[in-house]
């Protein structure tokens, strides 16, 4: 197979230049990541210790096979939002007796684990991602129920977390709950649902409704421990199937049961061999434009990123704005579809033609997106770009292999779309720090706006306002840039995370080995073909 | 001259009269018993006869099995090696009576030399130079004995039935103890007593006599370090003595085989006090554990002349012709834990190798199961150099240099002797071990070697790891997006018994490592300070056992075996063996109460407790008797006696569970 070749200079002041950039790109990331565990403040995480109880991360730390890789997805989650970054919970995929699961735990140092919107959106993200990838899911519980506040935006959409729950056991994904704490009200149905129960001694709770409210609804007296106390479902309510002594007799506890699984995936193994690339992925960093108006090579990017380097490259001569080819990730065969660019119709025809034979061959597609939208001029109306992008569109949203979306660079306009963006159900989203993403460039949109403006009131026969009309074009501009940086889209759940460029091929191979947890068959129809 | 040769013993001593007679041509037929029918003593001979049983009175000491093994296959000789049939008078006199060689002294020489008191009398006799003796008749006990005094008994050895005597108010007892003692071990109550010298060291002359009247000496062995009256190092030449003194030792133990005719090869056993008096102990009628120094001092092969002897042959050498060339330590490998008393310790050898430059006569392999059945000598290792210093180190390099995995060993004490001053200086009395207990507490490499052999262990796990991850083993050890801590594991140091928490982070090519405890909440909740020293840590180089890891710059060779529970590093400072202790405690066994465990594979003698009964802290519950030694159990706190497990008569391996303890109410 054909080894891709570089002809990036690493020693060049461009590269050196791109690469300090990207670092600070990078380094704003890091600093957020970091600030994540201590979202609740230092305080309530003292306070939590205090109460001789492992922070969420901890216990996460405590459930996985020891060395075993672990990848948290949407860490930024809510970031730029009212809720807290993170959203107070950890989502992500890790290794449990030898089993490869989806783990999700509740950070009680934030407002006592209770749950925001984000929350919400995050857990149904989160089921989401086990339905697709058949991957069993172990819920670390510690929640005082709905940030009440809120509760708004998040009683009626908060409901299909229950839902989910069944569904996922109906399709014979197993789900385990382990309480560690409360779980009041409609979160005492996180337990409810589930197939496996685990509940920590003297520690973990469950009732539909508390002390107080049973005192109120039907003047009781009872203490938490009789109410709904882990001894009480233990022993009385059969709710909790294991009385855990501590958390980390919990945590064994869980493991065991995974183990009794005996899990295995549907999806073939990987297959090809998984050397790394003849070029150091470190470099990937400096590969991609910090600004993302700068053009670059994409091949760059796969020569880090794909197994040995090798790249089988489908079509090289024909619509070279998107660079089709065969590779794999960490063993896992791969088809890749990378933009340099713009998408003009012999690309998109290419790229429908090759989502197809994907398709065929049951390999999952890896979307590489770097792309500033469809070309637009008459010229390209007149040669079917619409038509032509519509193929590629019935390609991506009709494919049933698994989608995997890595976002480099930019990704404006309806190019999104024809490369697997979010709405079109992607297995994951992982994006660089450098990445922006919004209907178009924040200059074009601002400039679009400018010219609306000028001839609307062309139209009214006014005069321009050149002051007025250029603060106003400038604000627009700083705002749609604002809200297209990578961290404005992964605090909107737009990706699964923004990731460590140097990183991507362990993201990518974690994510590919996950999606093979569930069968890769390819389509075999598709809507009609407009020609 | 000896065709076909019976060698009636097992491990190493087998083994090495096997390739002596090989070498000269002579046919080999070993024996064994049911446990070493595969043993390396039993592969190391021409052909092997089975003798059932798995004790040594149910096998090796059947006189009647062995002596028709050497009949049936056609044997014209019987080397007993030592030990078992070797000082067996009647043994070697159906030998004979079969038409069979006997390649020892006479029957009548073992009887003779065999009873203490006799061979003292013999020896006195002979002019040989030793101190008076008390026999004792009866029990009566003499008046004015000079103090401090020893009472032995007539027969055996080993130190049974030996008593050392301060005050002539403890005579009685004493006598009354050590007789009791050998009678019970070999059948005789005869006891005498001799005066006891003080910081003494034991040498022994090695002789050897043909059937033509020839005696020669082939010099000393001193053999002063010694735990309960068991040989541990034995070199030649004794580096106490002056000349002076050897020339009389020589010389009296030539006289004394002359006095007695001796043929065949002999140790004339002495003490010699710190004033030089000297005091003959006995003779030993066989071939001694100890003969290597001796071989490697004068450069003859001891079991040669002994078969030559044996077969008629005149002494191939006169006594002017013996030469003595440098100095030879031998140390006796055995499966015992110094640090616990020289606790026998059995189990599978799964792995046993010992370092390059000396002579290594061993009687086990890798695969070979220790058994408490026999003795506990895995092999002896022989440095021989210019100078006993130089021996000393040759030595203690070999013996750092070895992986014995499976039992206990004592090489980690070993190679201490041979580097503490006293010893280097030849200050080493018999009271040697006494008096340096903490060269028993030896455990190894110290310091940077030792954290290398850590991180050898701790990598060879997170390896072994990685391996196991059969989903995502691409990805880097232990690979974060978001970091909450490193990985952390709590090991068992097996030398000590301390546990040594870690922390791995990888990083760049590496590792970060953290040892020590890693930061606990504080009282308020916040973590305490972080004081551990990081450590920078590569592995350069890991295929199969083989490891090279580099910590803080400094790159160590190793070779690291994980059998599963146990990590045992090797390299050339020494061994180490580690215990990933279980990730999570067990409840369940909590719940179900403590115990305690045999600390050996034994039977149980006797039962003190039954359920029900209250027990107070240290208290008497069952008696276990292995390797010949009464183990007293112990409660290790007050509680109740929830089940007895065991009764009197039953055998138990090691780790079993004798009486279930509830030891809640205690902690209420």
């Amino acid at each position: 197979m054909t080894v891709l070749r570089t002809r990036l200079d690493t020693s060049s002041p461009a590269y050196l230049e791109n690469l300090a950039a990207m670092q600070e790109l990078w380094d704003e990331v890091a600093a957020e990541l970091a600030s994540v565990p201590t979202v609740g403040g230092q305080r309530y995480v003292d306070r939590h210790r205090r109460r001789g109880k492992l922070l969420v991360r901890e216990r996460i730390e405590a459930l996985v096979d020891p060395y075993t890789p672990f990848l948290e997805l949407s860490p930024l989650a809510a970031w730029g939002t009212e809720d807290p970054v993170g959203a107070g919970t950890v989502v992500g995929i890790g290794v449990v007796e030898g089993t490869e699961v989806l783990i999700s735990g509740s950070d009680m140092t934030y407002r006592g684990g209770s749950a925001n919107p984000t929350t919400v959106a995050k857990g149904a993200r989160m089921a989401e991602i086990a339905r697709a990838n058949r991957l069993p899911l172990i819920t670390l519980n510690e929640s005082a129920g709905a940030e009440l506040p809120r509760q708004a935006d998040i009683f009626v959409p908060g409901g299909a977390s229950f839902k989910n729950l069944t569904q996922l056991s109906k399709l014979g994904i197993p789900t385990i709950t382990v309480g560690f704490g409360p779980a009041t009200a409609g979160g005492a149905y996180t337990p409810g649902m589930s197939d496996y129960t685990v509940f920590v001694k003297e520690r973990a709770t469950a009732y539909l409704g508390g002390p107080p409210l049973v005192k109120m609804a039907i003047d009781e007296e009872v203490d938490e421990e009789s109410l709904g106390g882990a001894e009480m479902h233990s022993r009385t309510s059969g709710l909790s199937d294991h009385l855990a002594v501590d958390e980390l007799d919990a945590i064994r506890i869980a493991r065991d049961i995974v183990k009794h699984l005996r899990w295995s995936k549907l999806g073939p193994g990987p297959t090809e061999p998984a050397d790394a690339p003849r070029y150091d992925p470190a470099e990937l960093l400096g590969c991609a434009s910090a600004d993302v108006r700068i053009p670059f090579e994409v091949r760059e990017i796969l020569a880090r990123l794909v197994d040995g380097s090798r790249f089988e490259e489908f079509k090289p001569l024909y619509g070279d704005k998107m660079v089709c080819g065969w590779a794999s990730i960490c063993g896992f065969p791969v088809g890749i579809i990378a933009n340099n660019g713009i998408l003009f119709s012999e690309e998109s025809n290419k790229g429908a033609q090759f989502i197809q034979l994907c398709n065929k061959a049951h390999t999952p597609l890896l979307f590489v997106q770097n792309i500033t939208g469809f070309m637009v001029g008459s010229k390209a109306e007149q040669g079917g770009i619409i038509r032509n992008g519509a193929k590629l569109i019935n390609a991506v949203s009709n494919s049933e292999v698994p989608h995997l979306v890595l976002m480099v660079g930019a990704s404006y306009g309806a190019g999104n779309y024809g490369m697997s963006g979010r709405a079109y159900d992607p297995r994951f989203v992982f994006s660089w720090p450098n990445h922006r993403i919004a209907v178009m460039g924040p200059k074009q949109l601002a400039g679009v706006m400018d010219i609306i403006a000028r001839n609307a009131a062309a139209g009214r026969g006014q005069e321009i306002d050149e002051e007025a009309l250029n603060a106003q074009t400038s604000a627009l501009e700083h705002l749609v840039e604002e809200q297209s940086t990578a961290l404005y889209a992964t605090g909107r759940l737009w990706d699964d995370g923004i990731i460590h460029p140097a990183d991507s091929r362990t993201v990518l191979g974690m994510a590919l080995s996950a999606t093979h947890g569930n069968e890769v068959r390819g389509a075999t129809e598709y809507g009609v073909w407009r020609h | 001259m000896i065709r076909r040769l019976l060698i009636a013993n097992r491990g190493e001593i087998a083994v090495r009269i096997a390739g002596t007679a090989h070498r000269l041509g002579i046919e080999t037929v070993g024996v064994y018993s049911d446990p070493d029918a595969d043993a390396l003593h039993v592969d190391s001979v021409d052909l092997a006869v089975g003798l059932g049983g798995s004790t040594p009175a149910t096998s090796y000491l059947r006189v009647d099995a062995v002596l028709s093994a050497a009949i049936d296959t056609g044997c014209d000789a019987v080397h007993p090696g030592y030990g078992f049939l070797a000082e067996n008078a009647d043994f070697a006199r159906q030998v004979i009576a079969a038409g069979l060689r006997w390649v020892g002294p006479t029957p009548e020489q073992i009887e003779l030399l065999g009873d203490k008191v006799a061979a003292k009398r013999a020896a006195l006799e002979a002019g040989v130079p030793t101190t008076e003796i008390i026999e004792i008749t009866g029990t009566d006990v003499p008046g004015g004995v000079p103090m401090p005094a020893l009472v032995k008994a007539a027969a055996g050895g080993g130190g049974r039935g030996m008593r050392v005597v301060r005050s002539e108010a403890e005579l009685a007892d004493a006598v009354a103890a050590a007789s009791r003692e050998a009678e019970s071990a070999f059948g005789d109550g005869t006891v005498f007593i001799e005066p006891y010298l003080e910081h003494g060291r034991h040498v022994e002359v090695q002789i050897i006599g043909d059937a033509h009247g020839y005696v020669v000496h082939l010099g000393e062995r001193e053999c002063s370090i010694q735990r309960r009256n068991q040989k541990v190092l034995e070199e030649a030449p004794s580096a106490g003595i002056d000349d002076a003194t050897r020339r009389t030792l020589c010389e009296g133990a030539l006289a004394l085989a002359r006095h007695v005719g001796y043929q065949n090869a002999g140790t004339v056993e002495f003490l010699v006090g710190a004033d030089g008096t000297i005091t003959f102990l006995e003779v030993n009628t066989r071939l001694q554990v100890e003969h290597p120094v001796t071989e490697a001092v004068t450069g003859v092969d001891l079991v040669e002349l002994q078969l030559r002897v044996a077969a008629g042959e005149p002494l191939p050498f006169t006594q002017d012709e013996v030469t003595f060339s440098g100095h030879a330590i031998e140390v006796r490998v055995v499966a015992e834990d110094p640090s616990a008393g020289w606790l026998p310790s059995t189990g599978t050898l799964t792995r046993f190798d010992i370092g390059a430059g000396v002579r290594v006569d061993r009687g086990f392999r890798a695969g070979s199961v220790v058994s408490g059945d026999y003795d506990s000598l895995l092999a002896k290792v022989v440095s021989h150099a210019p100078t006993r210093s130089e021996a000393a180190w040759v030595l203690a390099r070999a013996l750092r240099s070895s992986a014995i995995v499976g039992v206990r060993s004592d090489v980690d004490c070993l190679a201490a002797i041979l580097g503490e001053p006293d010893f280097l200086d030849a200050r080493t009395p018999t009271s040697y071990l006494t008096d340096h207990p903490a060269v028993e507490q030896a455990v190894g490499p110290e310091g940077d070697d030792r954290i290398a052999q850590f991180m050898g262990a701790v990598l060879v796990d997170e390896a072994a790891a990685r391996a196991e991850d059969e989903h995502l083993g691409f990805a880097p050890s232990g690979w974060r997006n978001l970091w909450t801590h490193g990985q952390r594991s709590i090991w068992i140091d097996r030398g000590d018994g301390s546990e040594v928490p870690v922390e791995v982070r990888p990083s760049g090519d590496g590792f970060d490592v953290r040892v020590g405890p890693w930061p606990a909440p504080t009282e308020d909740g916040s973590l305490a300070p972080d004081d551990r020293a990081i450590h920078r840590v590569r592995r350069l180089a890991h295929r199969g056992d083989e490891l090279a890891v580099e910590v803080d710059g400094v790159r160590r060779r190793l070779e690291v075996g994980d059998d599963g529970s146990v990590v045992h590093v090797s390299g050339p400072a020494g061994c180490t063996t580690w215990t990933r202790a279980p990730r999570f405690a067990d409840h369940d066994a909590a719940a179900a109460g403590g115990g305690p465990v045999a600390p050996l594979p034994g039977s149980v003698l006797s039962v003190h407790v039954s359920p029900g009964d209250q027990v107070t802290d240290g208290q008497l519950l069952v008696v276990v008797e292995a390797m010949k030694m009464e183990h007293q159990i112990t409660a290790a706190a007050a509680g109740t006696v929830t089940e007895v497990r065991v009764a009197a008569g039953d055998r138990v391996d090691t780790g079993d569970l004798l009486v279930l303890l509830d030891t809640s109410a205690a902690d209420d």
